[in-house]
């Protein structure tokens, strides 16, 4: 039987070490009062924060900006295709949250017919060690979207804070691995199992939301959004992005880059159509995207309930409000019907 | 070795064909022997080295798939490389992706072909295959429109098609222009004056966003049924699989789910 392990908290920073002789290490680090992660560095001090790193890990399995190929400018024809990393790789304190935003992305870059090679490779050279939150920051809603803050889900070892140390524990054979460890102790001790609390942003179900495609309400909603797209980047789940081709002193690189529907540029065509052209257009595409699109694709809704939209957002008022107050108009109307329908069968 | 599916596989010029004043076509030949197999209706991401890559849809295929035709309007960047390209030159191309029309299906029927403009491309693989096993169908009818008379693509084909006795061609002009004896109105108009019959008739249409709109309308109020009509959605797809998210209608990806589609199976206002 596979038991938790202890762990001193004096020991974690000499742990990290020792895996960072044989693999690449990502940790979260505090800048400016944000979490981010970053790699590995013996000589900074290691901490974890109790829930949310502010800055998704989307970046480290699909980059901002991906070379994809390379060639030379001078030539007509050079293009060679990069190959794709493959350095064993670890990545600690990553919440419930993300794995469900990795979760996502798996289902678009490789439950596909035509699956990506360098996400794979991406997915495939990381060890995941996962933490369970200690609490729900003020943003935090993911129980609002059928995650819990304690899953272990998706990890390869979950960790957790108890009083003077940690517990950890492998849930997969890669995991196993780096449970050998002179700094690890079984015990018979558990996580303290613990009551989450509902978020903010409750939301109707996706089939209502197909419902409201026609709404009135694209255009109350797209009045309180700037469409500048910021959300976008700050999702774990929001992976569109556009190829180019990008030149630097003779040699060239073709690239994905992230891109966003919150931009008009977006869905613009050769020729200047654009089929979503005013922001009401793109705001219903994204909150629909979020919360009905990506479930009819994918069988999952494309929140996981991590806040980080709000955080970023200049208004402070992202998708998570944009989809309460969808859902509250839902609700309004079903009352509205149900009401209608009284009267009709009375007259 | 990984394949990369966003990295392009290099193809060559092998003919250029100048079809209209914006409008010039390229016979192209994967460079290691590959064959291209598009179905009708199927596209391919054509790039050229140091500008992108764009969708074109696949107008040609030839009879052994040793090479296949694009056609380019003249638009942006990439189109503007592209009309500088000269036969031994080499692209990189991507595909064939997405769903075909269902000719399988449609055996039997009559087919009605209505292109606007360089909206005929994605037809023309139906044509061909049409003429390749014409016993299999009934009735082909096509209307074809373009701005100007030059603006008119495919000259040879119209040719052949105008002498084919099996075929019935109509070639509209938007507007009256001088020297033009042929018909003038644009297509959804041209549409409502033939009014063909839905009975055992499919009709395929394609054009610019607007064409296919009030095409699609004028074949409602003829009574076509919307799973005997299809289109092919020119949106701006770009990465081809699926992934990149910018072609969505709805929860559906034009060019994965489609292009192809009958209009049965996209709501009004995607059009």
């Amino acid at each position: 039987m596979n038991k938790w392990h202890k762990m001193k908290r004096t020991d974690l920073q000499k742990f990290v070490s020792r895996l960072a002789e044989k693999w690449e290490v990502w940790v979260p680090y505090r800048a400016d009062g944000k979490w981010e992660f970053g790699i590995y560095d013996a000589m900074k001090d290691l901490d974890f924060p109790e829930s949310i790193i502010h800055v998704s890990l989307k970046s480290l399995f699909f980059p901002k900006r991906r070379p994809v190929a390379k060639y030379e400018e001078d030539s007509k024809w050079s293009l060679q295709a990069v190959v794709p990393e493959d350095r064993p790789r670890i990545v600690i304190g990553l919440h419930p949250c993300d794995v469900a935003g990795i979760e996502y992305m798996d289902k678009v870059f490789l439950k596909s017919e035509h699956k990506d090679a360098m996400y794979e490779a991406e997915r495939e050279r990381t060890m995941l060690i996962g933490m369970i939150c200690s609490e729900m920051e003020d943003n935090c809603h993911c129980t609002d979207r059928g995650l819990a803050p304690d899953s272990t889900r998706g990890m390869d070892v979950a960790f957790v804070e108890a009083d003077d140390h940690y517990l950890f524990k492998s849930m997969t054979d890669r995991g196993k691995q780096v449970m050998q460890s002179e700094y690890l102790k079984e015990v018979d001790e558990k996580p303290e199992k613990k009551e989450w609390p509902a978020g903010k942003y409750a939301i109707a179900s996706p089939e209502e939301f197909m419902e409201m495609y026609d709404d009135k309400i694209w255009h109350e909603l797209s009045d309180i959004c700037l469409t500048c797209g910021i959300c976008t980047y700050a999702c774990p789940t929001c992976v569109c992005f556009l190829v180019t081709d990008e030149k630097f002193k003779g040699k060239g690189e073709r690239v994905t880059v992230w891109d966003s529907c919150q931009l008009q540029s977006y869905s613009r065509m050769a020729g200047g159509h654009n089929t979503r052209k005013t922001p009401a257009s793109r705001v219903r595409n994204r909150t629909l995207d979020k919360f009905a699109y990506s479930h009819l694709r994918y069988g999952q809704i494309s929140c996981t309930g991590c806040g980080r939209c709000v955080m970023v957002c200049p208004l402070k008022r992202s998708f998570p409000q944009l989809g309460a107050r969808l859902s509250e108009r839902i609700e309004e109307k079903k009352k509205g019907k149900a009401k209608a329908g009284t009267r009709s069968k009375e007259a | 070795m990984t394949t990369i599916e966003l990295v392009p596989k290099p193809a060559t010029i092998k003919k250029v064909i100048e079809e209209s004043r914006d409008v010039k076509s390229y016979v192209l030949q994967m460079n290691r022997a590959q064959k291209m197999a598009a179905r009708p209706g199927q596209f391919v991401e054509v790039s050229v080295q140091g500008f992108g890559e764009a969708t074109f849809a696949v107008t040609r295929t030839a009879k052994d798939k040793t090479d296949f035709t694009i056609s380019v309007k003249r638009m942006g960047h990439l189109t503007k490389m592209l009309h500088r390209a000269a036969p031994g030159d080499v692209v990189g191309v991507r595909g064939p992706y997405g769903n075909s029309f269902p000719v399988d299906a449609w055996k039997g029927n009559g087919i009605v072909v209505i292109g606007g403009g360089i909206g005929l491309a994605p037809l023309r693989p139906v044509i061909d295959h049409i003429l390749q096993h014409r016993t299999n169908f009934g009735k082909l009818e096509i209307i074809f429109g373009a701005r100007t008379p030059d603006d008119i693509l495919y000259k040879e084909d119209l040719r052949i098609w105008e002498n084919d006795k099996s075929i019935a061609l109509h070639t509209t002009i938007d507007v009256p222009f001088e020297g033009w004896s042929g018909r003038v109105g644009v297509v959804p108009v041209v549409v409502k004056d033939l009014a063909p019959r839905p009975d055992n008739k499919i009709a395929i249409v394609c054009g610019p966003p607007i064409m296919i709109k009030f095409t699609a309308a004028a074949l409602r109020e003829l009574k076509w049924p919307g799973n005997r009509v299809y289109t092919t959605l020119e949106m701006k797809m770009q990465c081809g699989i699926g992934q990149c998210g910018r072609c969505n209608i709805g929860e559906k990806f034009i060019c994965k789910d489609g292009p192809v589609f009958s209009l049965d199976q996209i709501p009004e206002h995607a059009l």
